[in-house]
């Protein structure tokens, strides 16, 4: 009634997909919300499996569906290292890069990336049925009136190699127009050290 | 030779596999002329033989994959590799077993635990 309101003002084609399927969870669960804007792609969704199947909790049990709800958003802006957004395809027989993917519904490829990551079994559906992502910033879960707590987005690791390595390269960017610095790579095959403005 | 009648011998071996699948499902119960539930009855018997010693290095993964669980909420790049090692450079002599049931119950104990082994 009163979620049903507030979720129809939220985004009138996403209600039935959202507030439907719902009924066949238990309710202890926690509801996580976590924040995909500039996330890597398969970090995050390799975090939100490890969630999906209750393996942070120490009543883990391989048979039994015990994981909490996560609820993704801004799944638009999601982040793509590499050339991947051109390059890469989603789904292999129907041809389809993934920048038209995520022009077209973006909500898929993290669905389908976190289902891949979860282990093929019975409660696999289950699992997906536990996972809600939504492309924008505000979800119709928060109206909701059976909402233990919304727990704060899992933090994000320091990355700290991926740092050094972003430190250096901007590093680079600044000694290029003095052309000093031979400073060892990290490993970056794409910028070589012969491009000069 | 004298006659040998078979008696009751056929009957009670059958009476046996009779009891002993009667909770199988289906046909798996009741059909004994077609041998279909003799044959269930050794895959049963091998499961179990088999399973047994399953049972010990299922427990350890469960063991481990709960210990990981804990283990990783008490620091950002801990894991559960680097709290064995640590329970073994100190030469902490408690098992997987145990430390699962402490992370399950008492969980502050296990940190008291993580943080004293990693100095």
């Amino acid at each position: 009634m009163a979620t049903q309101a507030a979720a129809a003002s939220f985004n009138g084609n996403l209600k039935k997909a959202v507030a439907g399927i719902k009924r066949i969870n238990l309710d202890g669960l926690r509801w996580r919300v976590f924040d995909a804007k500039g996330q890597v792609l398969g970090r995050l969704a390799s975090q939100i499996s490890t969630v999906l199947q209750a393996k942070d909790k120490p009543t883990y049990c391989p048979n039994r569906d015990d994981g909490d709800i996560c609820i993704v958003l801004n799944a638009k802006d999601i982040g793509i290292t590499g050339r991947k957004l051109t390059d890469k395809y989603v789904g292999h027989l129907k041809e389809r890069s993934l920048k038209d993917q995520m022009a077209k519904d973006p909500t898929e490829v993290i669905r389908k990336a976190v289902w891949r990551m979860l282990p093929t079994n019975n409660l696999r559906d289950d699992r997906d049925r536990k996972l809600r992502i939504f492309e924008g910033n505000e979800h119709p879960f928060g109206d909701k009136p059976l909402e233990p707590f919304v727990m704060p987005p899992r933090t994000v690791r320091e990355m700290r190699p991926r740092a050094r390595r972003a430190l250096i390269r901007a590093q680079k960017k600044a000694e290029l127009a003095e052309n000093g610095g031979t400073e060892v790579k990290k490993g970056k095959k794409r910028t070589p050290s012969q491009v000069t403005a | 030779m004298t006659r040998i009648k078979r008696g009751y011998i056929a009957r009670r071996r059958r009476t046996k596999l009779r009891l002993f699948a009667s909770s199988f499902q289906g046909a798996h119960s009741r059909l004994m002329r077609e041998r279909t539930m003799t044959q269930q009855r050794i895959r049963a018997l091998v499961s179990a033989r088999r399973d047994k010693k399953k049972r010990k290095r299922d427990f350890r993964r469960l063991w481990i994959t709960r210990i990981n669980a804990v283990i990783h909420e008490t620091e950002v790049f801990y894991s559960y590799n680097r709290f064995i090692h640590n329970l073994y450079k100190k030469q902490l002599l408690l098992n997987r077993k145990i430390l699962a049931q402490i992370a399950l119950l008492n969980r502050s104990c296990l940190y008291t635990i993580s943080n004293e082994i990693k100095k």
